[in-house]
């Protein structure tokens, strides 16, 4: 990119003030009881990216997804009446985990124990011998988990009596982006999965600053930083509720590209464009929803990145790559294949220095960390959850009960 | 050179690398990749980077669906120069510590295996 564009580049710095300048205590990161009540207070209680409507195209069609931090195991299926619902999957006879399948199709599900039989719909249908039993099969359905979609992605909450609807704590300018971004309209993903031993803070916050990219991935991302803007800092900044963006800068140096990399990414490009997903207002836009769900625009590269807390010093991510249609040709495929491992060769760089921070949390030796004015989504995704933690233990001592 | 490792015409000074590069999923590709030695991958890198444009020209003007053996088997082996190419021209001599990194990622699911 030349010189002119970017010469009045200047970092976002105002756009973080708001969100103060003192440092972080570090105990958030590492602390089991600090991660009990992030536990609670948000995993417990807040709306979950899980998954995506492409996984359940027809009636019957079914994942099962296990959330370690709340020991729950879940099952979304789509009803014979096209609608989505979210169950427990444990039988309500003796709790029996009803399906070992990670995805499939089904009429019902069936316990493996006794043979009770559940629809769909999460109603029993049938049991042998119920008549014996002193209870109705009206008071027998699976317990259902409130689920929702937006923009084709799956949410669930695990709180039965949430009442804030997903859009709602979205917020009107998330819902608008997710409804236009490519993953509304996508057919397929490809997925990557990593265990990381770090703190779901810790990790999540690796990938929303810019502040390390020219340290850790200073060959594959070397066209994010020029002389220009020499820490590839975003251009923008947005704050909506406890969900916030970056806009990626548009100085982004493509020029260096081999005429082999080129090639490979002038696909992705072609077939974007072919697609109508470019342009897009999506496109430079990177959107880290709370707590835990990331997407990038691009839709050459359109990956979610979901972190799932383990345990206070234990994550797990899954990223997935969205595809929209199936591909008409061999070079749509080949750009496929390329886009997902690139975005699994750069985010396997920073695995390393995750897992050295993490370490060195443990030890106890830090009583704060520091964030930088352009690491402000770091500041903000805490200071969003140290507000809903506080506000929760307050709730709970008010009641008179144990945080 | 037998049925299983051919290549459509034109594209037969490719074959002696079917044997080493070809591989049915993403997962397999990435496995190779790590497996490899850097003369391995440069040597397949400098003979197959240049037929990369010629190769696709030729697969784009058939039907995906549609697709022969021999056809399917050179769209594989141009996979596999993608991922060749993150090593070669970008990690270079980084790569075995990439290698090494990139275990941590396990591949779960991939569009691209459906050829």
């Amino acid at each position: 990119m030349n010189a002119e564009t970017n010469a009045e580049f200047r970092p976002p710095l105002d756009q973080t003030r708001w969100l103060g300048t003192d440092p972080i205590p570090a105990k958030a990161y590492y602390d089991p009881d600090h991660y009990e009540l992030e536990r609670k207070a948000i995993f417990m209680r807040t709306w979950l990216q899980i998954g995506h409507v492409c996984e359940l195209p027809e009636a019957g069609s079914f994942i099962r997804r296990e959330l370690e931090f709340a020991e729950a195991s879940l099952l979304i299926v789509r009803g014979k009446d096209g609608i989505i619902r979210a169950f427990h999957n444990v039988c309500t006879h003796r709790a029996t985990q009803l399906v070992s399948e990670t995805e499939g199709r089904t009429n019902a599900f069936i316990c493996p124990y006794h043979m009770w039989n559940f629809g769909l719909d999460g109603q029993l249908r049938s049991a042998p011998d119920f008549e014996n039993f002193f209870t109705t099969k009206e008071d027998c359905a699976l317990k259902q988990v409130p689920v929702d979609t937006c923009g084709g992605l799956i949410f669930i909450n695990l709180d039965r009596g949430c009442t804030q609807p997903l859009r709602e704590f979205l917020g009107e300018h998330i819902v608008d982006r997710l409804e236009q971004a490519p993953v509304a309209k996508a057919t397929g993903f490809s997925e990557y999965v990593y265990d990381l031993d770090a703190n779901w803070k810790m990790d999540y916050d690796n990938f929303q600053e810019n502040y390390h990219l020219k340290f850790i991935h200073p060959r594959s991302g070397a066209p994010s930083y020029t002389t220009d803007n020499p820490f590839g800092y975003p251009e923008q900044f947005t704050f909506h509720g406890p969900h916030r963006t970056q806009v990626f800068w548009s100085g982004i140096n493509m020029d260096i590209a081999t005429p082999t990399q080129a090639l490979l990414f002038a696909a992705g490009v072609r077939y974007a464009m072919e697609k109508g997903l470019m342009p897009n207002p999506t496109n430079r836009e990177y959107y880290a929803l709370f707590p835990n769900f990331f997407l990038l625009g691009s839709p050459t590269q359109h990956f979610s990145h979901t972190v799932y807390p383990l345990s206070a010093r234990k994550s797990r991510g899954v990223v997935r790559l969205y595809w929209v249609g199936e591909a008409q040709s061999a070079s749509e495929l080949l750009a496929r294949e390329y886009g997902f491992l690139v975005a699994r060769d750069i985010h396997s760089e920073d695995v390393d220095v995750i897992r050295a921070g993490q370490r060195g949390l443990n030890s106890g030796a830090l009583e704060h960390i520091h964030f930088q004015a352009m690491e402000g989504l770091c500041r903000h995704l805490n200071k969003v959850s140290n507000e809903i933690v506080e506000a929760y233990r307050e709730a709970t001592a008010a009641k008179g009960e144990p945080a | 050179m037998s049925a299983s490792l051919s290549l459509p015409a034109g594209f037969e000074r490719l074959e002696h690398f079917v044997g080493q590069w070809l591989a049915d999923t993403t997962a397999e590709r990435a496995q190779r990749r790590t497996d490899s030695t850097p003369e391995e991958r440069q040597a397949f890198f400098a003979a197959a980077a240049p037929m990369l444009e010629q190769a696709m020209a030729y697969l784009d003007a058939r039907p995906l669906a549609e697709l022969n053996d021999e056809e399917k088997r050179l769209l594989k082996l141009m996979f596999s120069l993608a991922h060749v190419q993150m090593a070669v021209e970008i990690h270079r001599e980084m790569e075995p510590r990439h290698a090494m990194l990139r275990e941590a990622m396990i591949i779960t699911h991939s569009v691209t295996d459906i050829i």
